[in-house]
C-alpha cells in the first residue's frame, strides 16, 4: 500500500479563535481587586442588659451629624484627615506612663508571673468544672479566657521585658453617625482609624521585630506560620481595635 | 548603466504569520491571570469613595465566602423618587421594586439565609463568618448602611464589609 501524505492542518484561524477568547476575557474580568473594611457586627441579645458604665476617659467619640459636619471628642474637626492624629494621641498619651489628670485611657501592665498564675488558676476551675458536669457553655468561655491568657504569655515572651502594657479593657473607638450622614464620610472615619492604628501597630513591629506591618501580614497570609501568629496577637494585644458602630436614632 | 536596477519580476513577500496564535495567546494568559471575574454588573449606579489600608476580598471570594450588596442611585434617574432617600437597594442583580420592598424587614436577612442554604456544603465557615460586603455609592445615607446591619444581625451573619476603592498608595 502506497504511503499516504498526511495533509497539514490549516492554523490559519488560530489567531482568531484566540483573539476571540481575548476578547470574552477583556469583557468579563475586571482589573481592581474589591477591596473593603472588615467589620463586625454584635450579636443580636434576647434579654436587654444594663449599659454598663464606660468611663469617659476610655471613649473616642467620632460624630458626624446629617451636614456631614465632624466632632472628635467633643471638639469640631474642620479636616477629616485630622482624625488619624486623634486616634493616635487616645493610644499614646499614657502608653509610656499613666498620668491621671488627663483625660485619656489609662495602661496597666502584667507581669509573667500574674499570667502564669491566672493560666494556673483557669486551668484548676476547668478541671473542677468539668468534674462537676458544668454546662458546655461554661466551659467553652472558660476555655476562651485560658486561650486569651495563654496569648499574652506568648506576647510578653515576644515583647521581652518584665511587663506588659495593655490599654484599659473598655477603651473603644466610637463611630456615631445620623441618619443622612453620607457613606463617603462615613468610610472616611472607618479608613482613619484604620491609617492610624496600621501606624500604631507598624512603628511597634518595626521596632520589636525589624520588619513592617505590611510584610508579617501578607507572609501570614501566604504561609500561615505559628511565629507570624504570635507576632501579629502581640501587635492585637498593644494595640487593639475596637471599634463601636452606633446605630442612629431614628 | 545603472547597477541598481529594477527587478520588476519581484515581489513582497507575505508577512509570516504562524507566530500570531503564540502572541494572542501570551496575551490571553495575562488577562486571566491578571484579572478577577466581575460579581455581577450592578443594576444601580455608584461611585465607590475612596480609602486606605484596606483589606483584600480575593481571597474571601475564591472560596466564596462572600456576598454583594449594592446600594446606589437607580439607573433611570426618574424613578429615584420612588426610594427612599433617593437609593435603592439591589441584590443578585434585582433592584428592590417598590420603597415598600426595600424596606421590608426580611428583605435583606431573606436573601442572606437564602445564600447560606444555597452554599452549604461548599463552604466550611458558619454563617456569622461569612462576609457581607455593602457596596454603596458616596453620597448614600449612612443610616441605609444601619438598616442594613440591622438585618444581618437578625439572621446573624455578623460580618460586614463596607466597599471603597484603595487609592493604592500602600
Amino acid at each position: 500500500m502506497a504511503k499516504r501524505e498526511i495533509p497539514e492542518i490549516n492554523a490559519g484561524s488560530m489567531a482568531d479563535i484566540a483573539f476571540l477568547l481575548l476578547i470574552f476575557f477583556l469583557v468579563t474580568t475586571t482589573m481592581d481587586r474589591d477591596q473593603a473594611y472588615i467589620r463586625n457586627i454584635p450579636k443580636k441579645i434576647d434579654i436587654p442588659q444594663d449599659a454598663t458604665e464606660v468611663e469617659e476617659r476610655n471613649i473616642l467619640a467620632i460624630r458626624a451629624n446629617s451636614q456631614n459636619q465632624l466632632m472628635v471628642r467633643g471638639e469640631i474637626i474642620p479636616n477629616p484627615d485630622d482624625i488619624s492624629e486623634e486616634v493616635i494621641e487616645f493610644y499614646r498619651k499614657n502608653e509610656k506612663q499613666n498620668d491621671p489628670t488627663n483625660n485619656f485611657p489609662m495602661y496597666s501592665r502584667v507581669g509573667m508571673q500574674v499570667i502564669k498564675d491566672n493560666i494556673n488558676r483557669i486551668d484548676a476551675e476547668i478541671t473542677s468544672l468539668e468534674s462537676q458536669d458544668a454546662p458546655v457553655e461554661m466551659i467553652d468561655f472558660k476555655l476562651n479566657q485560658l486561650k486569651e491568657w495563654e496569648k499574652k504569655r506568648q506576647s510578653l515572651l515576644l515583647y521581652g521585658g518584665e511587663q506588659l502594657p495593655e490599654i484599659h479593657f473598655q477603651a473603644n473607638i466610637r463611630i456615631e453617625v445620623q441618619i443622612a450622614t453620607d457613606y463617603e464620610l462615613f468610610a472616611k472615619i472607618q479608613t482613619e482609624i484604620e491609617e492610624a492604628i496600621y501606624e500604631l501597630r507598624d512603628d511597634e513591629a518595626k521596632r520589636i521585630f525589624g520588619e513592617s506591618y505590611a510584610t508579617l501580614k501578607t507572609r501570614f497570609a501566604q504561609d500561615q506560620s505559628k511565629e507570624d501568629e504570635n507576632k501579629l496577637n502581640l501587635l492585637d494585644i498593644l494595640y487593639p481595635a475596637r471599634i463601636i458602630e452606633v446605630t442612629p436614632k431614628k | 548603466m545603472s547597477k541598481f536596477k529594477k527587478d520588476s519580476s519581484k515581489t513582497v513577500p507575505g508577512v509570516n504569520t504562524s507566530s500570531l496564535p503564540d502572541i494572542v495567546f501570551m496575551l490571553l494568559f495575562f488577562f486571566m491571570v491578571a484579572t478577577t471575574s466581575k460579581e455581577v454588573d450592578p443594576t444601580v449606579s455608584l461611585t465607590p469613595p475612596v480609602g486606605s489600608k484596606t483589606t483584600d476580598l480575593t481571597p474571601y471570594k475564591q472560596r466564596s465566602e462572600i456576598d454583594f450588596l449594592y446600594l446606589g442611585k437607580p439607573r433611570n434617574s426618574a424613578r429615584a423618587a420612588d426610594f427612599k432617600l433617593g437609593y435603592a437597594l439591589s441584590l443578585d442583580n434585582v433592584v428592590q421594586a417598590t420603597a415598600d420592598e426595600l424596606y421590608a424587614t426580611t428583605m435583606v436577612g431573606q436573601w442572606k439565609r437564602d445564600k447560606f442554604e444555597e452554599k452549604k456544603g461548599r463552604v466550611k465557615v458558619p454563617i456569622e463568618s461569612i462576609i457581607t460586603c455593602v457596596k454603596a455609592d458616596k453620597g448614600a445615607p449612612a443610616g441605609l448602611i444601619f438598616d442594613i446591619r440591622k438585618e444581618l444581625q437578625e439572621v446573624n451573619g455578623l460580618t460586614i464589609a463596607y466597599a471603597v476603592r484603595d487609592n493604592g498608595n500602600i
